[in-house]
């Protein structure tokens, strides 16, 4: 039995070691924009408009690191559902090639559709029940702005990302990314749709390196 | 008679002409200034119309280009809130706008022009297109869908920046017709929902309103003058280019927004008015044109004149009929008046005539009584000299002596009447001057009655004095004397035997009053003594030659006195005279 329980601690340190060994970590903090407004009692999100630049109030960063990995075989389906005329989540980043559904959760039309240049379609007006849930694949990395054509006020974002280490800050712009390849990479911290801040990091395993994007 | 009534109708007749001239000189002026003044007001009335028509005109134009700008605002408005425009525009999907606004503007596209009666409620256009933030022109993807331009007109639509209200443009394009057409285009601005910016703008092409050519106007032309380019195509080519010329000459030197100019198209005077369409437009400046034939109020003024002519032709024939009873109702107290004044010619010349020969008489026998007192007095004196160098012989009978006494008794008293005459004569003709002097007339009575108890033939009277010494009076003595001594040879005279002759005077500060009363035979009223050569009615021994009296009066009316008769009653008789006392001599009195 303490002979199992050790095998058993063994190989579960042995592979916790393997993982440590063959993984860095970098956490940080990105300055994040002053938000002037009220303190948002749900943690909900929106994304707001301001001088034709996109961000999301209150303001949250997407921290990921640039680089050519390889594609994976699949990808797990995201999520952008509609609730109360909101998109939910607001932003969302995916990875190149996933598909993202667009479930209803308002008892309404909704017609989402996008003309950013990194993914055009066109959902079409449909009910909560429709079934199957319409879905789009992002295959194109960038910015995709989310509309719907009925409800004017909504938007929001699909960052889509060519990597698949990404991760969001939270409200006070501070982040932690594990797991990652060792390397020269560069990191960049997404905070509108017009500033992307990067800074080159050199990860080493088993290393937390800690970056900040002031 | 008869001369007279015809001077005086042609004295009628004449005022009669100077009245008609003056009328019609009168209506003449008033016509000529009336025609004057009214070829002036017409002239600027028909031009105020022409430019209140082409103003009011333009105002309804206008208000039915707002009620069009109201609307496309709106659409843009409600365009721009649209997701699909907001996300074409903002997520820089430029080919995917015309797509989307495709179906929100399809109904400016849809059907046939209307009417122009109906252009303003309609927003029917001919094309419209997109400006990018820069204001340039987005290509449409299928022209076909929003109305096809070639690049050139396409190129006129971009402005030089996005504007932020609606901007109105003309712009000209060789269609199909000959002159080319002109649209009316408007750049809407269109906000962005999220930020307010303009985002984009939207040009619309529309055909121009045109201006409702009222019945009226007969030959008004209208256009639209831009960017140098006339589209009037009612107007020949060849006037359009003089026209343009002149237009173009008048825009680049006037700075104003509108004016008016008179000017000759084919041959006939024109009115043009111009007036900008798009004042502040970042489109070019177009103006709306105008050309109004002035024959029509030519023909108007004409009318006119022939109206106010007519008027002033029955003025003068109302002035002459007026004339004609004015001179009648006036010749007739001038015709009364120039009776009147006739006969008081008449009545004058008789007077004067009657007056020349009084006169004359008077003169004749003033001159008649003289020369006969001068006549008579030389063989008089003869006489008398003859009977005194006949009394001075001593060679006569006794009885002889008597006789000739008396004769010269007679010539003395023929000389007494001649020198009376002669005098009175003297005075008549107003040729007697008195020089006054103080005489004392108390001496001058006294000395006179001395000399009548002297005389030989003095009845038996008697004589009472009554009157102060030294009385002194002013005047001539030798007349004041005649007047005393003919008073009291009357007094004599005509007195009774035993009768009694009372002398008074008395005197105050201006006047002597010699009262000479006597007894004998009264006067009967109503005989007048004072005339000259008056006679007794009642014989009497005692006789005058009748001029004595008269003589008096005369002498002291001379001497500013008078002479008068008191009273004559029950044998007393008495005369009383008032002579001017001397000034300052009387004063012990």
């Amino acid at each position: 039995m303490r002979l199992r329980g050790l095998l058993w601690f063994n190989a579960v340190f042995s592979i916790m070691r393997v993982a440590l060994l063959a993984s860095a970590t970098v956490d940080g903090h990105v300055e994040l924009p002053k938000s002037h407004a009220a303190p948002v009692q749900a943690k909900r999100y929106e994304i707001v408009t301001k001088g034709g630049v996109l961000s999301t109030q209150p303001p949250l960063a997407v921290v990921y690191l640039d680089g050519a990995f390889p594609k994976p075989a699949s990808l797990p389906t995201e999520e952008v559902a509609q609730k109360n005329l909101t998109f939910i989540p607001a932003l969302l980043p995916v990875r190149v090639g996933t598909k993202v559904e667009f479930p209803s959760f308002d008892d309404t039309y909704h017609s989402i559709f996008s003309y950013s240049p990194a993914k055009r379609f066109d959902l079409g007006r449909y009910r909560p029940d429709e079934r199957p849930i319409p879905s789009e694949v992002f295959d194109k990395p960038g910015l995709v702005t989310l509309r719907c054509d009925i409800h004017e006020h909504m938007r929001g974002l699909i960052l889509v990302l060519s990597t698949p280490y990404f991760v969001m800050t939270d409200a006070n712009g501070n982040f932690r990314m594990g797991r990652l390849p060792a390397g020269h990479y560069t990191l960049k911290a997404w905070i509108d749709s017009r500033t992307t801040k990067e800074k080159p990091v050199d990860l080493k395993n088993g290393q937390t390196l800690h970056v900040d994007f002031p | 008679m008869n001369s007279a009534v015809q001077a005086r109708n042609e004295s009628v007749a004449s005022f009669r002409t100077r009245l008609f001239t003056a009328i019609m000189l009168i209506v003449a002026t008033l016509t000529a200034l009336g025609l004057y003044l009214a070829q002036q007001k017409v002239a600027a009335d028909a031009e105020r119309d022409l430019q209140e028509n082409f103003q009011a005109e333009l105002s309804s134009l206008h208000r039915l280009e707002e009620l069009r700008h109201a609307a496309l605002e709106d659409r843009c408005n409600k365009l721009a809130t649209k997701p699909r425009i907001h996300a074409a525009i903002e997520d820089n999907a430029i080919d995917l706008l015309y797509p989307s606004a495709k179906d929100e503007l399809r109904d400016l596209m849809e059907g046939n022009e209307p009417p122009p009666e109906q252009a303003a409620q309609s927003l029917h256009a001919r094309f419209y297109r997109f400006l990018d933030a820069s204001g340039a022109v987005i290509k449409p993807p299928n022209p076909y869908d929003v109305g096809e331009l070639d690049e050139k007109t396409e190129a006129q639509l971009a402005l030089s920046k996005l504007p932020d209200k609606q901007q109105i443009g003309y712009i000209q394009r060789n269609g199909d017709s000959a002159g080319g057409v002109v649209d009316e285009v408007i750049a809407v601005p269109i906000f962005s929902t999220d930020t307010g910016d303009v985002i984009s703008a939207l040009v619309i092409g529309f055909k121009p309103l045109e201006l409702q050519e009222k019945s009226t106007g007969a030959g008004i032309k209208s256009g639209i003058w831009v960017n140098g380019q006339l589209h009037l195509p009612s107007l020949q080519k060849s006037a359009q280019a003089s026209l343009n010329e002149k237009i173009t000459n008048a825009v680049a030197n006037s700075d104003r927004n509108q004016d008016k100019f008179r000017l000759n198209v084919d041959s006939t005077p024109q009115l043009l008015f111009y007036r900008r369409l798009n004042p502040g437009s970042l489109f070019p400046a177009a103006y709306e044109i105008c050309v109004y034939p002035v024959a029509y109020s030519i023909a108007q003024l004409h009318r006119l004149r022939w109206q106010i002519g007519g008027a002033g032709a029955v003025l003068l024939l109302g002035g002459f009929v007026a004339s004609h009873f004015v001179a009648l109702r006036f010749s007739v107290p001038v015709k009364k008046l120039a009776l009147d004044s006739e006969e008081n010619r008449a009545q004058r010349q008789r007077a004067e005539a009657a007056l020349a020969s009084t006169a004359e008489e008077l003169q004749r026998s003033t001159r008649y009584s003289a020369d006969a007192s001068h006549q008579l007095k030389s063989p008089v004196t003869v006489l008398r000299v003859g009977i005194e160098s006949l009394l001075r012989r001593e060679d006569f009978k006794p009885d002889v002596y008597e006789h000739l006494s008396v004769l010269l008794h007679q010539t003395h008293r023929l000389t007494g009447v001649i020198d009376d005459l002669l005098l009175l004569s003297r005075m008549d003709a107003g040729h007697l001057q008195i020089a006054s002097t103080p005489v004392n007339l108390s001496r001058l009575v006294d000395e006179w009655l001395d000399d009548l108890s002297a005389l030989p033939d003095s009845p038996d009277v008697k004589i009472d004095k009554e009157f102060p010494a030294n009385l002194f009076v002013a005047g001539e003595k030798q007349y004041t004397s005649l007047i005393v001594q003919n008073l009291l040879e009357n007094a004599r005279k005509y007195n009774r035997p035993g009768g009694r002759i009372l002398v008074s005077a008395k005197s105050n500060t201006t006047d002597v009053v010699l009262t000479i009363g006597n007894t004998g035979r009264t006067i009967p009223t109503g005989e007048n003594i004072f005339e000259r050569f008056h006679h007794d009615s009642t014989p009497s021994a005692a006789s005058g030659h009748g001029i004595g009296l008269n003589l008096a009066r005369e002498l002291t009316r001379l001497h500013g006195g008078d002479l008068r008769l008191v009273r004559s009653e029950n044998d007393w008789t008495e005369f009383e005279v008032r002579f001017s006392a001397a000034n300052g001599v009387n004063a012990v009195a």
